[in-house]
């Protein structure tokens, strides 16, 4: 099994002070932080979880924020489920994309990246891969992060929020794109960055509660989807794959339905693309499930994920551990999708070597 | 452990007053895990699983919740100290009854609680699984 989203945080961001530039150490060390001494430079979204939004069971016994200690992430995640492997996304670095300084945003994301590998990467657990955030806001930037440590065997995808300046298919983020293909990596959107610098990710402007604003943020991976597919991100880079972590799953099918019917009569917009926009989603698009959908009845689910290929377009993520955690053992899944759902996506995306003694001759 | 007249089983959990008004703890209770609660004097106890997707419910904090003023409109904080949200989604119950503030058909298993001679004994019916072996 692979958990595609699994939050490993620092306990304060001073961790990540070594890794930082002089200017940029001293910003953080002597300058305004939003939540105290410890807190990560970020502007947070206007609505506040009521409860906090971490799993109140994973908070350390000696300390520090949940996903900040490796004993306690086994004890509750790895070895519980006995995961193969889990794909880290970090928790507080994409925020970096909310800043309005993009030279420090990016200072920030380097130094983050060092920081997991020292951290995580060389822990010595071979179950642990990472994302390479970068500060999309500073396009530049992030294509030199990329180039920089994409070699890294222990990265496995460009990881960005998915609250943006604008879509990630605009020729503003090319040269992230152009450093991700080149590298062999694909491009991550995790859900985040929903304040400061971006805009806004409601279309009809501010909901008022967190849940109703949380329920709505599948807005942005609406928006990335129909970007990366009508600029021919694709066509450009043919090798790429675009990977939607916690934007939600059952609305992607009604707007391939949408885009398709659109195309057909208004292709002449894009006349980069050649296939229909839901034949691109289907190669080159991929989901993680949590926070799966979980209606009544299962067959309505089920509908939709047979309607975009889920069997081979779904990454199964716990998302641990955050507050709307899903476990492994609780996701309702149509029958016969769970080799691939549960790992061989991943696997295959990801391109994670299978370990000796695991099970073999999955079909596809 | 005593057997009662009717054969349920009562497990001593601990003394009277190691749980003070609005503790919350977690005792073994042969083999199963079991939350204790002191709201205001009276105490609860409920297993520990949840019953949405079973995660660790007395791990969880307790807390209030809220009901509407007249209005309708202005949230108003109410039954501190008696709602325990799961540690893992953060579903409301209340402990006093163990039913789900979302939809009270959906419960978490509760136990009765005696207080025998300044001891906490937990109530299990006699046709309840041995869950640990050494019992």
């Amino acid at each position: 099994m692979i958990d595609c989203d699994v939050h490993n945080s620092w306990a304060s961001a001073r961790e990540l002070l070594p890794y930082l530039d002089p200017y940029s150490r001293d910003c953080l060390e002597r300058g305004e932080l939003p939540g105290g001494r410890d807190s990560f430079p970020h502007a947070h979204r206007p609505w506040l979880h009521p409860e906090g939004f971490e799993r109140t069971d994973a908070v350390p016994p000696g300390g520090g924020p949940p996903g900040s200690d490796y004993g306690l992430m086994c004890e509750q995640l790895l070895d519980r489920y006995d995961l193969e492997y889990a794909i880290l996304t970090g928790d507080e670095a994409i925020e970096v994309s909310t800043l309005a300084n993009a030279a420090f945003a990016s200072a920030l994301a380097r130094a983050s990246n060092s920081w997991t590998i020292d951290r995580w990467l060389s822990l010595g657990d071979d179950r642990l891969r990472a994302s390479l955030v970068v500060a999309p806001q500073d396009p530049a930037g992030a294509a030199a992060e990329i180039r920089r440590l994409g070699d890294h065997p222990g990265f496995v995808q460009v990881l960005v929020s998915s609250g943006a300046q604008r879509p990630y298919g605009d020729p503003f983020y090319w040269p992230i794109w152009d450093a991700a293909a080149e590298v062999g990596l694909p491009v991550a959107a995790h859900l985040g960055g929903q304040g400061g610098l971006n805009a806004h990710p409601h279309g009809c402007g501010p909901p008022t509660f967190f849940y109703e604003a949380h329920a709505l943020l599948c807005e942005t991976g609406m928006g990335h989807v129909a970007s990366v597919i009508c600029h021919g991100i694709f066509e450009r880079w043919p090798s790429m794959r675009f990977v939607l972590i916690e934007c939600g799953v059952a609305w992607l099918p009604a707007l391939l339905w949408r885009l398709d019917a659109d195309y057909k009569a208004l292709r002449k917009e894009t006349p980069w693309l050649r296939r229909l926009p839901s034949e691109y989603a289907r190669d080159h698009i991929r989901l993680s499930t949590q926070p799966l959908e979980d209606p009544p009845d299962r067959a309505h689910l089920h509908a939709a994920l047979e309607a975009i290929d889920g069997r081979h377009t779904l990454l199964y993520a716990s998302d641990y551990p955050h507050w709307d955690f899903d476990a492994p053992d609780t996701l309702k899944l149509p029958a016969g999708w769970q080799e691939r759902v549960m790992g061989e996506n991943a696997r295959d995306l990801y391109g994670l070597t299978r370990r000796a003694g695991d099970a073999v001759a999955v079909p596809a | 452990m005593s057997v009662g007249a009717s054969g349920e089983r009562r497990v001593r959990v601990c003394a009277a007053r190691e749980l003070e008004p609005g503790a919350q703890r977690i005792v073994s209770v042969r083999g199963r895990e079991v939350g204790l609660f002191n709201v205001a004097g009276d105490l609860y106890a409920l297993h520990d699983r949840c019953p949405h997707r079973g995660g660790s419910l007395c791990r969880g904090p307790l807390t209030g919740t809220t009901t509407t003023d007249e209005d309708g409109r202005t949230p108003v904080y109410d039954r501190a100290g008696r709602i325990l949200r799961c540690s893992w989604h953060g579903w409301e119950f209340d402990v006093t009854t163990g039913r789900a503030l979302v939809d009270p058909r959906i419960r978490a298993r509760t136990y009765p609680v005696e207080v025998v001679d300044g001891d906490v004994y937990v109530v299990l019916r006699r046709d309840e699984p041995r869950l640990d072996p050494d019992a």
